[in-house]
């Protein structure tokens, strides 16, 4: 069973926005944006794991609490992919939109996020816990968060294999 | 500068450079120079890093030549081949100094030979044998006055046909990388997987050196390293098997090679950390401790060209086809 796309879709591409991103041959279009949501994507996983990795108990050597100013990385990130990732969508709306894929991305990384607000409040965010305190707290959540980043990074990477059309039929 | 050139320079490394690493490493067995030992761990690690862009200046080199008169398609693909099995050798000696040259700062006295070092002499052994094969197998493109012919073919030696029952045929290689969609997507999930790994706990540590996150001691930091490492791995291994997959689609691509230049540089940012005492001058950095401003560009370096490597890996696709063809 396949539905035709919704004609907002088209409404959306026919944009001078959609269609600069798409069709401009400057290094900042498409490119551009899109290497930017690259390094999003390095800042917030690669941060979030750090903290991760020390939860679920390597490099015990880090104490725990200083590792909350990796928090300012991590939601820099997801602001920069946040924006770029809206940007993105704009300039393939179609392509995006009618993927399923694009959705089981969006899920993943709203549980990530969620995993991340609570770690940060449930795990760094009271300056009297103890460190066990705080690991205790923190195992599974460390846990569920690699997976599910690494979930994201995987739904998102497929993207480019998975969509059914580029631009409106 | 054309492919040939390039291929024709950086093809001594892997060649010369290994036999001279092994040579250290059989010295340093006689006597009690753990120095030497350790000279030829970094030489085997240096030349495995040099191999990555020799084996990817072939193709380009085949480009430029294979139309002359008198060049065989067939000892083109032989010596292609040779040169897959060598680099698989060659990466796995680089892997295994690596680890040893690990091991060995861990430890308060470096233990003079153990396991490690076993694994790096047996596949070193093995390696020198296999580049000498890829050596030959070079020369023989175009020298017909060494190469031994009869009507046209190489005749062979006995031990090079049993080398050769191991290498793989490039055509089917790559037809095997490119078949399906699914496959390459796994492989370029991986390469962000190891992306990640990467700059996570190295940018970490540079952070640090730079004096962000002052509270965090340096050597625990440190300790993630292999964490880098693994990343590395693997997307030394994706990015090697892509390249197979579609060699004349990178080979022609100028962002490419630019990110190639920037990955060895970074190796030798990583010598220069290691090497020049940098490290030591970081190494017991404690809560609140300032680095030195050596150490401080080391790191900055070591950012930068890692956000240049990201930069123009994403830009492969944008700049294909900005390297003319022949030449």
């Amino acid at each position: 069973m396949s539905l035709a796309p919704p004609l907002f879709l088209q409404t959306i591409e026919d944009t001078g926005l959609s269609t600069w991103l798409r069709e401009s041959e400057s290094p900042f279009a498409f490119y551009f944006i899109l290497l930017f949501h690259t390094f999003g994507l390095a800042l917030l996983v690669g941060a979030n794991m750090i903290v991760d990795l020390r939860l679920l108990g390597f490099a015990r050597g880090i104490p725990l609490a200083p590792l909350k100013r990796l928090f300012v990385i991590m939601w820099t990130g997801f602001a920069i992919n946040a924006v770029t990732g809206i940007l993105l969508v704009i300039a393939y709306p179609t392509k995006s939109l009618t993927n399923i894929d694009f959705y089981i991305k969006l899920a993943l990384i709203g549980f990530a996020v969620w995993v991340m607000q609570r770690l940060q409040s449930q795990v760094f965010g009271e300056a009297s816990l103890s460190k066990e305190a705080m690991t205790a707290r923190g195992v599974a959540l460390a846990k569920w968060s690699l997976v599910l980043w690494f979930g994201a990074i995987t739904a998102g990477r497929l993207l480019a294999y998975t969509y059914k059309y580029l631009t409106y039929p | 500068m054309n492919f040939v050139q390039l291929h024709l320079l950086l093809n001594h490394f892997p060649i010369i450079g290994t036999l001279v690493g092994l040579g250290l490493l059989f010295i340093s067995l006689s006597g009690k120079n753990d120095d030497l030992r350790r000279a030829s761990l970094i030489i085997f690690l240096a030349m495995a890093l040099l191999s990555i862009p020799t084996f990817f200046s072939g193709p380009g080199a085949e480009g430029a030549i294979k139309k002359l008169p008198g060049v065989s398609d067939e000892l083109i693909e032989r010596h292609h081949g040779a040169a897959m099995l060598a680099l698989l050798f060659m990466e796995i000696t680089g892997a295994l100094a690596l680890a040893a040259l690990w091991q060995s700062r861990e430890m308060p006295r470096p233990a003079r030979w153990n396991r490690s070092m076993s694994a790096v002499l047996l596949f070193s052994i093995v390696t020198v044998g296999l580049m000498a094969r890829v050596g030959n197998t070079g020369g023989d493109i175009r020298h017909p006055e060494i190469a031994p012919r009869k009507d046209g073919v190489t005749e062979e030696l006995i031990i090079s046909k049993i080398i050769h029952v191991f290498e793989p045929s490039p055509t089917k290689f790559a037809e095997l990388m490119t078949a399906s969609k699914w496959w390459w997507a796994f492989m370029m999930d991986l390469h962000f997987v190891g992306l990640v790994l990467l700059i996570g706990t190295v940018g970490i540590l540079d952070l640090r050196v730079l004096g962000f996150a002052r509270q965090i001691p340096l050597d625990p930091l440190h300790r993630l390293l292999p964490f880098a490492m693994a990343g590395f791995a693997l997307n030394l291994v994706t990015g090697v098997l892509a390249f197979i997959g579609m060699d004349q689609y990178y080979t022609y691509d100028l962002a490419f090679w630019i990110k190639m230049l920037a990955i060895m540089l970074l190796g030798l940012n990583v010598a220069a950390f290691y090497l020049t005492g940098a490290f030591e001058s970081v190494e017991r950095m404690g809560a609140g401790d300032d680095a030195p401003p050596l150490a401080k560009f080391i790191a900055a370096t070591s950012l930068f060209l890692w956000f240049a490597v990201i930069t123009l890996g994403r830009y492969i696709q944008s700049f294909s086809d900005t390297i003319s063809v022949h030449k």
